[in-house]
């Protein structure tokens, strides 16, 4: 019999668990800890942030689901690694600590065979100084709480402005490093259809603020796409899409201060510059959650285990960008120290950004961290999983399942309005993620046939379809399994 | 603002019944990139070199 364990509920950690479940007889025990009670369909905040859908219809409750199921689920938070066990304890454990319920503030080593760190990123909205949602007039999208609150100030401000206030909003990036621009990217053009709707377009002054160094980079290096019989820059695409709908833009900006209604931030240039605005979104930069690891005798053993996040098997030897390799991107997930860890989705720590790195002139960095949110976490937690089944049926880790990013397709379907009829989408493929120049010389480092741009109503029906096929596989429904992640 | 997209582009864009089809075309297209399949870039050699 054997014990995985999960730390993490999100579409990572949800995936893993679903699929180790159902392929697994019930003698094998598979455990779930997260802080969260709820399992939410991330890619749909953006519409909670703007009215259109509530919250619960992006969620759901994980307790019963997982009852249901077979999973034990603990509700609870990591606290440290132990991979070896310690005097006390042969086997590996977890020390985790209960967030709710009447053990609430106990802690409780959870043993395991296998671990699955599927934790995802800690918003670290505390490295840009008074970036706090809901406070400064500034909000987030990236959890529902977040999109909640961000739709409660917008609504607010369409009021005030439906009284002839003049207003300026602010959206993009809150870091000189964040990653995700494609959330704010979707969030800036509903806010924009939003205001439209509400006829107080015209009343807005809105810009998008990015730590891109041109437009469409979206943390993945930017991509030369089809578009229709064209062939177009990404950059040419959004700079196209902006220029149509009124939307100014900041590049290169590192956010590093927010004060009530100013957003203050250094350009590549090296200058200090500040932006004022009524309303603003901006994205936290992401970190590790900042776990530390001991062995049998205590010892800390943190380096081993992460690198602020999980080690995998990338290559993580530092080189510049022109050396960069798209072998230097993990393909098993698994810790090199501790055979039995994986970390899939955004808990592994990446080889290096995929966008070309850049300093302003005072030596800040400032360009986006590498996205491996949505479909990549999917994929990389289900080849994860797959690869512990064979190992506990077959006896051995035979490291089949193998998935690089640079070897991955992934469809981006950003929503630019939301309306049954008047709703548009822009739906973007790419081959593979992390560009491979060795490969595809000539055309960004990627497949063209397969990357791909295209822009109207059925994006939006598409990014719809996608969430209620998504919550229906999430929920473990009928043949949930055939869905690809 | 500057009009980037001309009104005929437009009104294919938002058409429903064009546009109909160009979701079952995505979705398709979409389908076979995405569960295409993926793997390894790393041959032999640089496996055993790492």
């Amino acid at each position: 019999m054997a014990t995985i364990l999960i730390l993490g509920a999100g579409i990572s950690g949800h995936v893993a668990a679903s699929h180790l479940r159902r392929k697994l007889s019930k003698e094998h025990q598979v455990v779930v800890v997260s802080p969260n009670s709820n399992y939410q369909w991330i890619p749909s905040n953006i519409w909670v942030g703007i009215g259109r859908m509530k919250s619960k219809e992006i969620l759901f409750p994980l307790a019963p689901l997982y009852k249901k199921k077979g999973i034990d689920f603990k509700q609870a938070k990591a606290i440290s690694f132990f991979p070896e066990g310690d005097k006390n304890e042969t086997k590996p454990y977890v020390l985790a600590e209960y967030v709710a319920g009447e053990n609430k503030g106990q802690q409780e080593k959870v043993i395991y065979d296998y671990l699955i760190n599927a934790t995802g990123p800690k918003l670290n909205f505390e490295a840009t100084a008074g970036l706090i949602p809901g406070q400064n007039k500034t909000y987030s999208v990236c959890t529902y709480t977040h999109a909640n609150h961000a739709w409660e100030g917008l609504n607010a401000l369409i009021q005030e402005m439906k009284n002839g206030k003049k207003a300026k909003i602010l959206i993009g990036t809150g870091h000189a490093k964040a990653t995700c621009q494609g959330a704010a990217f979707e969030y800036i053009l509903n806010v924009e259809q939003e205001l439209r709707r509400h006829k107080v377009r015209d009343r807005a002054e809105i810009t998008w603020i990015s730590n891109e160094y041109q437009l469409g980079d979206f943390g993945m290096d930017g991509m030369l796409l089809s578009y229709g019989s064209n062939i177009m820059k990404s950059s040419e695409m959004v700079e196209m899409v902006f220029e149509d709908r009124d939307i100014k833009w900041i590049l290169g900006a590192g956010v590093n201060k927010i004060e009530d209604g100013k957003t203050h931030y250094e350009t590549l240039e090296g200058e200090q510059k500040t932006e004022t605005y009524d309303f603003a979104m901006l994205i936290p930069s992401f970190s590790g959650h900042g776990f530390k690891a001991f062995d049998k005798n205590n010892n800390e053993i943190t380096d081993k285990l992460f690198k602020g996040f999980m080690l995998v098997d990338a290559d993580y030897t530092p080189k510049p960008y022109e050396e960069w390799t798209a072998q230097d991107w993990p393909e098993t997930y698994q810790n090199p120290s501790y055979k039995n860890i994986f970390a899939p989705g955004i808990a592994f720590a990446p080889p290096h950004s995929i966008s070309k790195p850049r300093k302003s002139k005072s030596g800040t960095e400032i360009f986006p961290s590498p996205p491996r949110t949505g479909m990549p976490s999917g994929i990389t937690a289900k080849l994860v999983a797959d690869t512990i089944i064979d190992t506990i049926k077959k006896g051995k880790n035979l490291q089949e399942h193998k998935g690089s990013m640079a070897n991955m397709g992934a469809a981006c379907i950003a929503s630019a309005g939301y309306g049954t009829f008047s709703g548009s989408g822009i739906s973007i493929t790419t081959f593979p993620i992390v560009p491979d120049y060795k490969k595809y010389p000539d055309t960004h480092g990627r497949k063209l046939g397969k990357t791909f741009g295209e822009i109207g109503l059925a994006g939006h029906w598409l990014k719809l379809t996608l969430h209620y096929v998504f919550m229906y596989k999430a929920k473990m429904k009928p043949f949930w399994w055939l869905l690809p992640e | 603002m500057t009009q980037r997209i001309s009104k005929n582009k437009r009104f294919w864009m938002m058409n429903p019944v064009w546009q109909f089809f160009k979701y079952l075309w995505l979705s398709l297209k979409g389908m076979l990139i995405v569960a295409g399949g993926h793997g390894s870039t790393r041959s032999k050699d640089y496996q055993k070199s790492h």
